[in-house]
């Protein structure tokens, strides 16, 4: 897996013997989640009802004696489910990626290399518009640190279709932004 | 293509099972092509990481301005307007005030005739930007003071006694503040000069263009 959020040394294999767990799984879990459920397309307040919506669903799911296998998987697949709720609820497609705002950030840089970075983020932004959702939530699902199985129980797909899928869209982009 | 093309991203995924990572490894040590991809995939991938992490990061920023760049600006507002009390009366003559009968009394609430002159010429001369406010003070000359003297009175006993217009552009950087929002400060200037009362209101430019008094 690539990138900081990719971190096998965390304790997410381990079994959770009560509830108080839950807590020690939100301060690993809350900005990965936050992360993904913002790159999703939701807004910041969103994000937030969502992680809290889940990690109490979470602390129910253990004081109730739930399974605690792939408890990362639970959790993404709950707050993939919240948002998905969210996005049939108002009626509304998830938004685009944060093309503007990043603009809006990276003029604070120094103009050489804000231009650089608005110029690839830009091409970056438009180039995962054009993925299909699917493409797109396996790419970000693994650029959160999961494994291919647990996206696949996160979208309800097959390990190997996991594994064509984000071939398929890493290939897309490299393509699209020329690296 | 080549034969392995398709195994490199599940390779730098690790996901790959022990045997054929092996495998796709040893490949790559004799092609040049796989060797050029994997280096691209890796590319991209840290770049979407990049990416989301500026997203999120981004996100976090745009919260928190809806409602500080407000507070900031009511907190500044009312620090220029407690100066702008305060600053006057360090320098008062009161021997050499005077104040129109129909400001005194009724339109201004202002009970006593000890008022500080050099209030009106501050206030003057820090409405030169009020675009946005219209300003209805009318400076008039005091035939019985000396003529460095300025003493306000108004056009209309209805009005308030003093406005203040200051654009957010002359404190805060050009951006910080929604174009079209301004504050507007009433103030009751007591008898002994201080500040009597004082209400902060955020005001939307075109929208409200007169004040009445509380």
């Amino acid at each position: 897996m690539s990138g900081e959020a990719a971190n096998p040394a965390l304790p997410f294999s381990r079994l959770l013997t009560d509830a108080s767990e839950a807590t020690t799984l939100y301060r690993e879990l809350r900005k990965p989640l936050l992360r993904y459920l913002v790159c999703l397309g939701l807004s910041s307040d969103e994000a937030q009802d969502v992680v809290q919506d889940t990690f109490l669903s979470l602390h129910r799911h253990l004081t109730s004696g739930g399974s605690q296998e792939n408890i990362r998987g639970w959790v993404y697949r709950v707050a993939h489910n919240q948002a998905r709720n969210r996005q049939n609820r108002y009626d509304r497609h998830f938004r685009e990626p944060m093309d503007s705002e990043i603009n809006a950030t990276l003029d604070e840089a120094t103009p050489e290399s804000a231009v650089l970075e608005k110029e690839k983020y830009q091409q970056l932004g438009k180039a995962m518009r054009l993925l299909t959702p699917p493409e797109r939530e396996c790419l970000l699902l693994r650029s959160a640190g999961l494994r291919y199985r647990e996206i696949g129980e996160v979208m309800g797909i097959a390990t190997s279709t996991v594994s064509d899928t984000v071939d398929r869209a890493v290939r897309k982009l490299a393509e699209k932004c020329n690296v | 293509m080549c034969e392995y093309s398709n195994k490199l991203i599940s390779l730098l995924d690790h996901e790959l099972p022990a045997e054929e990572a092996v495998k796709v490894e040893l490949h790559l040590e004799s092609c040049n092509e796989c060797r050029g991809q994997i280096s691209v995939f890796a590319k991209v991938s840290r770049e979407v990481d990049a990416y989301c992490n500026e997203a999120i990061t981004v996100n976090a920023r745009r919260v928190a301005p809806a409602w500080a760049s407000s507070a900031i600006a009511a907190g500044v507002v009312t620090a220029v307007i407690v100066l702008f009390l305060a600053w006057p009366r360090a320098r008062v003559k009161p021997s050499t005030m005077q104040l129109p009968p129909v400001a005194t009394a009724n339109s201004l609430g202002v009970a006593g005739s000890s008022v500080s002159g050099s209030v009106p010429s501050i206030h003057r001369n820090n409405m030169r930007h009020a675009g946005a406010v219209e300003s209805r003070i009318v400076p008039v000359q005091n035939n019985n003071s000396s003529s460095a003297q300025r003493i306000v009175t108004y056009d209309s006993q209805e009005e308030p006694m003093i406005q203040i217009a200051i654009p957010a552009d002359e404190i805060f950087p050009p951006g910080a503040i929604p174009e079209g929002v301004n504050f507007l400060a009433d103030l009751t200037i007591a008898a002994d000069g201080t500040a009597e009362g004082m209400r902060l209101r955020p005001m939307l430019a075109g929208f409200e263009r007169r004040t009445t008094r509380p």
